[in-house]
């Protein structure tokens, strides 16, 4: 473990009953790093990730947090913002009351009304929690983390009911925290916001980590494809396409670069016109579904 | 802890049917015994009355408003936000029912105060003191394991009821019928021994001995409470 490890887990295990959620799972989070927890449904994702923050005790392995046991809440905690996935706020408490009651608990400095601004609140300070939309309420969430500018900020799907304007602001601001030094952990079901974002990626099945790395080191395990079609009266095409339906071709390669390059040479060459051509990169997305298909193991 | 508790205290006031349950309820009771305390004082005593009327706050005001409280807040997951911060769970848990205990000391102060005022003060205003607090302290927590087996607060409805009427049964069986006959049972029933005190107590007569004997079973059962509450209370919603 480095001096800047922030979170260091070593053969986490987490079980209920007979049913092993999280299987000698390890990873560590360094400082200033954005890094992403993603997976499947029932992937273990959300026990490591509660285990981490501290609510849950780990069945076996090592967590640390800070250099502490993510369980001394009044070692940990004052250094740590969480956003958790429900809101869990009293519904009859003042948006600004929420925020003040959550903040001083904290153990952090900071003021009610500049935590309310960073999120577009302030009009809504007086107003009960319970009269708050959904994303309004993820909002006020959100405030309640980044209180006092957290070394450690754990993101759980802070996103989802968000409009673009409230996603832009918020990461926005994790931006500016992350200038400050702020490390962020981040769970999300929208992939393109970790593909963009992170920093690491660990990708959960299963209870365990099928792939983890940036995003290129994740993406470089499946190939990239090149799409297009040909006239009728067209040659045969380069060596490594295969045909689709209707004339349509497809070449799947982890050179992208270079193939797409071939191809257009190839067909400057025989003065051929390729039809819808595309060629795309990998994207988290693809692995991801492979990993949900079992076609990735660790 | 006390930021938790004015938090606690500000959602107390804007829940009408908490306030109506925990405040107006045990009031309007306490006010229909204390207008019949004549027909009570001939059933059993003025200190019977006065038992009545710890046990009835007791139940209402203390018992079951932490067990809906301390539904609510799980079930909407206001636990979990308050374990995301520093505060340990003992803060958080204390945070959180003083301002109820602090509600149902002042209503038992008033009301026995205007009890004492109309029909005659207690004998021994001090044997009242550990008495009452015993009995608040084995209610509230009873009320924390209680909340531990209580879904919601609509559930808190069903799941209270059986030691709320239970507590103030055994009260009015103690208070009413003495502990001349089967005092071992009723001593060891809960609020048995603490019935008998605030009876000695308000009526006085009892040997002071004999009044500090029955502390043994009264803090029994304190303990007995806590050990109960420690076992049974969870912070999280079953899944």
């Amino acid at each position: 473990m480095s001096t800047n490890t922030v979170i260091d887990v070593d053969g986490l295990d987490v079980t209920y009953g007979d049913f092993r959620a999280v299987k000698d799972l390890s990873f560590q989070v360094e400082q200033g790093e954005l890094y992403a927890l993603l997976g499947t449904n029932g992937a273990g994702k959300t026990s490591t990730l509660e285990v981490v923050e501290g609510h849950r005790e780990a069945t076996s392995g090592t967590v640390r947090v800070l250099g502490s046991s993510p369980r001394d809440r009044s070692a940990v905690r004052p250094r740590v913002g969480i956003m958790l996935q429900e809101s869990g706020f009293s519904a009859d408490l003042t948006v600004a009351e929420s925020t003040r009651l959550v903040g001083r608990l904290t153990g952090r400095e900071d003021s009610v009304e500049r935590v309310l601004g960073l999120v577009d609140l302030t009009h809504h300070a007086d107003t009960r929690v319970g009269q708050l939309s959904g994303g309004e309420k993820r909002r006020l969430d959100f405030a309640t983390a980044v209180y006092g500018s957290p070394e450690l900020l754990f993101l759980d799907e802070p996103t989802t009911g968000l409009d673009i304007q409230s996603r832009d602001s918020l990461w926005a601001t994790v931006q500016q925290l992350r200038e400050e030094g702020t490390t962020v952990v981040l769970t999300t079901h929208y992939l393109e916001e970790a593909q963009q974002r992170a920093d690491r990626i660990g990708l959960m099945h299963r209870g365990t980590f099928r792939r983890q790395g940036t995003v290129s080191e994740l993406t470089r395990a499946l190939p990239a494809a090149i799409q297009f079609s040909l006239p009728p009266d067209a040659p045969a095409p380069p060596t490594g396409s295969v045909a689709q339906a209707d004339r349509s071709y497809a070449i799947e390669t982890f050179e992208l670069q270079r193939d797409l390059k071939q191809l257009l040479d190839w067909a400057d060459a025989h003065r051929i016109e390729l039809d819808g051509l595309s060629a795309a990169p990998t994207r988290l997305d693809d692995v991801f579904r492979a990993i949900g298909a079992d076609s990735i193991t660790s | 802890m006390l930021p938790i508790a004015q938090g606690e205290l500000v959602q107390l006031f804007r829940n009408r049917a908490v306030l109506v349950t925990s405040l107006l309820m045990p009031v309007a009771v306490a006010a229909f015994f204390i207008g019949y305390r004549d027909v009570f004082a001939t059933i059993g005593s003025l200190g019977y009355v006065a038992a009545v009327l710890v046990f009835t706050i007791a139940a209402f005001s203390l018992y079951a408003t932490t067990v809906t409280t301390l539904a609510a807040r799980r079930q909407n997951l206001f636990l979990k936000r308050l374990r995301s911060t520093a505060a340990s769970d003992a803060t958080i848990l204390a945070g959180l029912v003083l301002p109820i205990s602090a509600i149902a000391l002042v209503q038992v102060g008033l009301i026995l105060g205007v009890f004492a005022a109309v029909g005659g003060g207690p004998a021994d205003a001090v044997l009242l003191v550990p008495a009452i607090l015993a009995t608040f302290v084995m209610m509230l927590a009873l009320g924390v394991a209680t909340a531990g087996v209580t879904n919601s607060p609509e559930h808190a409805q069903v799941t209270a009821l059986p030691l709320s009427l239970g507590v103030i049964a055994v009260a009015s069986w103690v208070g009413i019928t003495g502990t001349e006959s089967l005092a071992p049972l009723k001593r060891a029933l809960p609020g048995g021994a603490a019935t008998e005190l605030v009876v000695d107590a308000w009526n006085g007569g009892a040997p002071l001995t004999d009044s500090l004997l029955l502390l043994v079973p009264t803090l029994a059962w304190v303990v007995v409470a806590v050990a109960i509450a420690s076992r049974m209370f969870r912070w999280e919603p079953r899944t």
